[in-house]
């Protein structure tokens, strides 16, 4: 035992190049760091096809980088998951449908030398009354609660989910939110990827935000909504342009427009913006709104295109 | 050992009867056609009768059935992302391997216990040793054949493509001289083709390599041991090569 406690997840350097044949390669991965600490729950948060998915599955040992160093608990990541330490509940698909609940969870019991209990994780994953069921038979949030049945198994201290509610509808969705934060609250480290962003901060205290195979943002939930949420504030004003100029030039301000007799600002401190408008500037209606989470997220990632342009070509 | 795996792989089977018919009733059936209810049934052969040496081939049919299957649903289950899912767990590629393995070569004994009890009840004969070899043999060679319904679902990916190549088998059987004794220009090529030296090597404890003696099959030289071996290796080796280049293909990106 070293003085020091490894972190749950290290990653240095990680690229993940696929070659396809009469295609330029694809980089999924193009240079991530990222250190994860036990206990964090933590949301990777990106567009499809941002190496979300590319990323977790080198993290779990399903696939070996092009290049980078992968640590879990100090471990390389196949070792981890033989030693339990790491599991996961992955995108649809993985289970074989004439199996019921009971026996997919049995069988992937007998692969661990030492596992939490067949009916114990069915009852933690709220299955018990469909144990008896064929998985072809379940919905499919009844078939990422068995996913997460299997994930728990080895007792894992990291759990992975990559994007654990796709498919799922509102009611299944929050009832899988309400499962997973009784195991974060039992001190389980938890990453999860997802592409909505009301999920990542409803949820994670750490936000990572991929796009083009980089890591474009990292921060705690509340930073990273400030900065990507903020509020629009809009009023009326006799000379739209002459305001508009003097909002753009505050630095909390991100863009102004103008909308006929109304300007429209986009800015991370609406207070300061709609004090000014009443006084100085002499504005009236003033309208003061949250901006949509969704378009917030686009205008994140967005930001990181520029520089990504070899890396637009897919994945 | 993983003995709950095995075990749960033999239930699976056990439920899927339509699987169950191919593998030992339409063998039975096809015996009783063409062995047990003909007159030529009971002529003697070097080691049993005609109906042993018909036996025998109905049972290596339902056993190459059986282990294609399997060969197929493993290469499909891992395609439909199983193969992830058991990615998260100490178990290795080998150990699966193992348990597939297992469960092919139990599988195939179902057609050889259901088709030689019905022989030996019908009018089949043959030495002790005849029955033993005969058995051992259609065993080991079927466990080959798992590599052909494995080449299939790794080249396609789906069931129905599995249940294609199980279909195609009673062609592949037929050129491989197991339903009735071929002669002329299908002989020729049927020597070539994949069950032909699984085909005679089951039956070579029966007569040698010689065919039935059916009408048919007269003045037919007889099959060496050399090239019935010959024809198992060359097509297991071909459709292991296969194999390993259709999972280095598969293995990029899912």
């Amino acid at each position: 035992m070293s003085s020091t406690t490894p972190a749950a997840v290290e990653i240095r350097g990680l690229h993940q190049v696929f070659q396809r044949r009469g295609h330029d390669p694809v980089r999924a991965v193009d240079g991530i760091d990222l250190t994860i600490g036990a206990g964090e729950v933590v949301a990777v948060l990106g567009p499809n096809g941002a190496g979300k998915t590319t990323t977790l599955d080198v993290l779990l040992g399903l696939a070996t980088p092009t290049s980078g160093d992968v640590r879990v608990y100090g471990l390389a990541p196949r070792q981890a998951v033989a030693a339990g330490r790491v599991s996961a509940v992955l995108q649809s698909g993985g289970l074989l449908r004439d199996l019921t609940v009971r026996e997919t969870v049995r069988v992937i019991a007998s692969t661990f030398p030492h596992h939490a209990g067949v009916d114990a994780v069915i009852e933690r994953a709220g299955l018990s009354a469909l144990a008896g069921r064929k998985v072809a038979k379940c919905s499919g949030g009844e078939q990422q609660r068995l996913r997460f049945a299997l994930a728990l198994l080895p007792d894992p201290d990291l759990l992975v989910l990559d994007e654990p509610t796709a498919g799922m509808d509102v009611t299944a969705r929050r009832e899988f939110w309400a499962v997973m934060r009784a195991e974060a609250a039992a001190g389980r480290t938890v990453v999860f990827a997802t592409h909505y962003l009301t999920e990542a901060s409803d949820f994670a205290d750490r936000i990572v935000v991929v796009a083009g195979g980089r890591i474009v943002a990292d921060d705690t939930t509340e930073r990273i909504r400030s900065t990507a949420v903020g509020r629009t504030v809009s009023a009326l004003a006799d000379d739209p342009a002459a305001v508009a100029e003097t909002l753009g030039r505050l630095d909390h301000v991100t863009s102004v427009t103008v909308e006929g007799d109304r300007v429209v600002a986009h800015t991370r401190d609406s207070d300061d913006v709609a004090r000014r408008l009443l006084t100085t500037l002499s504005g009236r209606d003033v309208l003061v709104t949250s901006a949509d989470l969704e378009e917030a997220f686009v205008a994140l990632t967005e930001t990181a295109r520029p520089t990504d342009r070899a890396t637009e070509t897919g994945a | 050992m993983n003995t709950t795996y095995l075990l749960l792989e033999v239930r699976r089977i056990v439920r899927d009867v339509p699987a169950l018919f191919f593998i030992v009733a339409l063998p039975c059936f096809l015996y009783l056609i063409f062995g047990a209810t003909q007159d030529y049934a009971d002529e003697p052969l070097l080691h049993g009768n005609v109906a042993l040496y018909i036996t025998v081939g109905m049972a290596a049919y339902g056993a190459v059935t059986a282990t294609s299957s399997i060969g197929g649903m493993a290469a499909v289950e891992r395609a439909q992302g199983w193969g992830r899912q058991l990615g998260l767990t100490p178990m290795r590629d080998w150990q699966f391997i193992l348990v597939k393995t297992q469960v092919a070569v139990l599988l195939a004994l179902i057609p050889v216990v259901g088709v030689f009890a019905l022989g030996h009840a019908t009018g089949a004969e043959g030495s002790t040793t005849a029955w033993a070899v005969s058995a051992l043999a259609v065993v080991a060679g079927a466990v080959t054949f798992s590599l052909y319904g494995l080449v299939i679902g790794l080249a396609f990916g789906s069931e129905s493509a599995v249940n294609a190549a199980s279909g195609m088998l009673v062609i592949l059987a037929f050129l491989g001289n197991l339903f009735f004794p071929l002669s002329g220009t299908l002989l020729e090529i049927g020597r070539f083709t994949p069950l032909y030296g699984y085909a005679g090597l089951v039956r070579y404890p029966v007569n040698e390599g010689h065919g039935s003696s059916s009408p048919m099959e007269a003045g037919r030289d007889p099959d060496s041991l050399l090239w019935l071996l010959g024809n198992l290796g060359f097509w297991t080796l071909a459709l292991g090569l296969l194999a390993v280049w259709l999972v280095r293909r598969g293995r990029p990106r899912q």
